[in-house]
């Protein structure tokens, strides 16, 4: 469990800085089984983060959301650097963006945060229903959640994401403060849920996508919280020339979807981010993931893991594999 | 107006009953999710009713489709062909809960408005709401603190209670009336004591609403933080994604787009939503919301302030999906009560 007194501290120090104008963590969310993220700009504030496994979201996403509006004439803009919170997926989102010069090294100043795991809130409510845990922390191999006033210890495979389970970057890969001692890395990825779906025949497949696809509502929130998605303007909502309509069906949607998938190849650093905020339980990641593989093995590339590493697509290595060019 | 009964168990052949002379829409099992769909053979299966407490979509799409084709055009001699709905038809909306009715009575001010909207409004002519009472509201629910409540027939036809092996129909309007009488060989009558135990599964449902919100003053208040920093709290860490008003019963907005084919296209609407840039971007490209500060002071203050300010009415009635969906804890209570709590320096 991270000692919240010296994470606060660390945050506090962190803010403090001159040239440092706001630190992106978590709070405690107003209910259920997710911490909010906390983007504060005033040291008093940093007696308000917290993090426990509560503490899903990216971190990284907020780094690249901020917006910069055009401001009034004579008004500088305020360059300063921004604080953030890393655990060891978050670092490589930062790292994935930073490698697509999406800002500069210096612009950011990273308290990483060893993890062991993050709640998955649908297990959980699966779980324990609709309620507010009072306390959750990982002790060992268990999972120890207390509602009122209850202790229950669970498998971490019952409550964590899936990422968590197949997690070997548990420790921050930057950082330049780090809160907390580094933990052991928890396990090895293995594929097997590619494996698993890739059984399926090609009308399987469709028949799945098909259902899964028609429910989306293209709210869009899985592009917003994706910290690789960060385009200006996304191609998807472009209105001039528009390239996907806005009407939401089935063939709509599905092109929304591969065209996403695809841009996030070798780019994609599974966070889950995208899959956590579906409102309507669309296994996006179920996508990623193949694309992950393939980058993985074809390429030998692995996203958001090397500062110094070019981005994918912008790298060439003759030994390539290039069976696909007649 | 009368009263039933009928066993769970028939739910299905009830079901089928209503189908002679209606088009039936219920909630349904869609790949893990609850939603709102019309009842068809080899369709998703039927949610039981204790699957849900509210849908994930609200059953305002029935009536307000997300794209919806308000006509279709062809090249040369076709002309325009409308798709205005029918309001004579007949549809039944089977399990709806009472604040997503409640929601229908408030939307209905808006496209009864200036321009009476003829798609939602045949829409709204020709459906029967048959709630179903919640016995098992959500944390994120707070309908009571809106006029609503889990067991609110007010803006319902016919009204269900579910006792457990049975469920208790009590009509509320003549539609729902004559609803229930075509199908009356499918129901039995009520007794008393089923009264009474709807009068205490009420208290109870009552008492499990978690949340609230004093709405006095929010009204007046949100005009005089227009300009207030008091927004940048949310909006830091605002995604701009669309899942508080996509999800939101009340929300209303939709956009207009010709989608042309080589000889023919159609004029489509779909929803719309004040949290995406594009929503009030100028033809110029300026954008009078630049930012999710105005646009998150928008949506609050819009179901707030300037709804209630045009229709009498809060444009909200405490469903708690915004709360719930949203993947940032952006919660609306929380925001409307710091919002009366911010101290606001009196101009000059």
């Amino acid at each position: 469990m991270v000692d919240q007194g010296e994470l606060r501290q660390k945050a506090k120090e962190v803010i403090s800085r001159e040239d440092v104008r706001r630190l992106i963590g978590w709070k405690r969310g107003t209910y259920g089984f997710e911490a909010a993220p906390a983007v504060i700009k005033d040291p008093s504030e940093a007696d308000e983060l917290v993090f426990d496994p509560t503490c899903v979201q990216n971190p990284a996403s907020f780094v690249t959301l901020e917006e910069k509006p055009p401001l009034p004439r004579g008004v500088e803009p305020d360059l300063r650097k921004v604080g953030v919170f890393a655990k060891g997926c978050d670092s490589r989102a930062l790292i994935q963006q930073m490698v697509e010069q999406a800002y500069e090294r210096d612009h950011i100043v990273v308290i990483g945060i060893p993890c062991r795991g993050v709640i998955d809130h649908r297990k959980a409510e699966k779980l324990f229903g609709d309620v507010t845990p009072d306390l959750v922390e990982i002790s060992g191999d268990k999972v120890v959640i207390e509602i009122g006033g209850e202790k229950r210890e669970v498998a971490r495979e019952d409550v964590l994401m899936a990422k968590c389970l197949r997690c070997r970057y548990p420790n921050p890969l930057i950082s330049d403060v780090l809160v907390g001692g580094e933990v052991e890395k928890f396990a090895d990825d293995d594929f097997s849920d590619v494996d698993e779906f890739e059984k399926k025949s090609p009308a399987e497949k469709w028949e799945f996508w098909e259902k899964e696809f028609s429910k989306c509502i293209r709210c869009y929130s899985c592009r917003n919280v994706c910290p690789m998605c960060y385009c200006p303007e996304c191609v998807v909502t472009r209105l001039k020339p528009q390239w996907t309509r806005r009407s939401v069906d089935l063939s709509e949607n599905t092109s929304y979807h591969i065209e996403r998938s695809w841009h996030l190849a070798g780019r994609c650093i599974e966070c889950m981010e995208c899959e956590r905020v579906c409102p309507m339980d669309i296994p996006i990641m179920t996508l990623n993931r193949k694309l992950t593989r393939d980058v993985k093995e074809l390429f030998s590339y692995e996203p958001g893991t090397d500062v110094e590493a070019s981005p994918l697509l912008t790298s060439y290595n003759p030994q390539d594999p290039e069976e696909y060019i007649m | 107006m009368a009263d039933y009964v009928f066993q769970k168990e028939k739910i299905e052949e009830l079901l089928g009953g209503m189908a002679k002379n209606y088009e039936v829409h219920a909630p349904l099992l869609n790949a893990g999710i609850v939603r709102f769909g019309k009842v068809e053979e080899g369709g998703p299966a039927l949610a039981k009713l204790d699957d849900y407490s509210n849908s994930s979509v609200p059953p305002k799409e029935l009536l307000f489709p997300q794209t919806e084709t308000l006509f279709r055009y062809r090249l040369g001699t076709g002309g325009i062909e409308p798709k205005v709905p029918d309001a004579g038809a007949k549809v039944a909306v089977f399990g709806i809960r009472p604040c997503d009715a409640q929601a229908f009575a408030i939307v209905d001010k808006l496209f009864g408005w200036d321009y009476p909207d003829p798609y939602f409004q045949n829409r709204r002519k020709s459906t029967v709401l048959i709630g179903l009472a919640c016995s098992s509201p959500c944390s994120t629910c707070f309908c009571t603190s809106l006029g609503g409540g889990p067991t609110n027939d007010e803006y319902l036809d016919v009204a269900m209670y579910d006792l457990g092996n049975e469920i208790y129909l009590k009509t509320v309007t003549e539609k729902g009336d004559e609803l229930c009488k075509s199908i009356s060989d499918l129901l039995e009558e009520a007794s008393p004591s089923h009264l009474e135990a709807c009068q205490n599964q009420s208290k109870e449902a009552a008492s499990k609403i978690r949340r609230s919100i004093d709405t006095n003053g929010i009204p007046e208040k949100l005009p005089a933080l227009y300009d207030n920093p008091f927004w940048e709290q949310f909006s830091d860490r605002c995604l701009g994604c669309g899942i508080c008003t996509y999800l939101c019963p009340t929300c209303h907005c939709f956009d207009i787009q010709d989608e042309v084919e080589v000889f023919d296209g159609r004029r489509a609407r779909m929803w719309d939503t004040c949290m995406f840039e594009e929503y009030t971007r100028h033809a110029s490209g300026h954008n009078p919301r630049p930012t999710r500060k105005e646009r998150t002071r928008n949506r609050v203050s819009h179901k707030y302030s300037y709804f209630p300010t045009n229709f009498g009415v809060i444009a909200c009635v405490g469903c708690g999906r915004c709360i719930k969906y949203c993947p940032v804890n952006i919660d609306i209570i929380d925001i409307l009560e710091k919002s009366i709590a911010v101290e606001v320096k009196e101009a000059g």
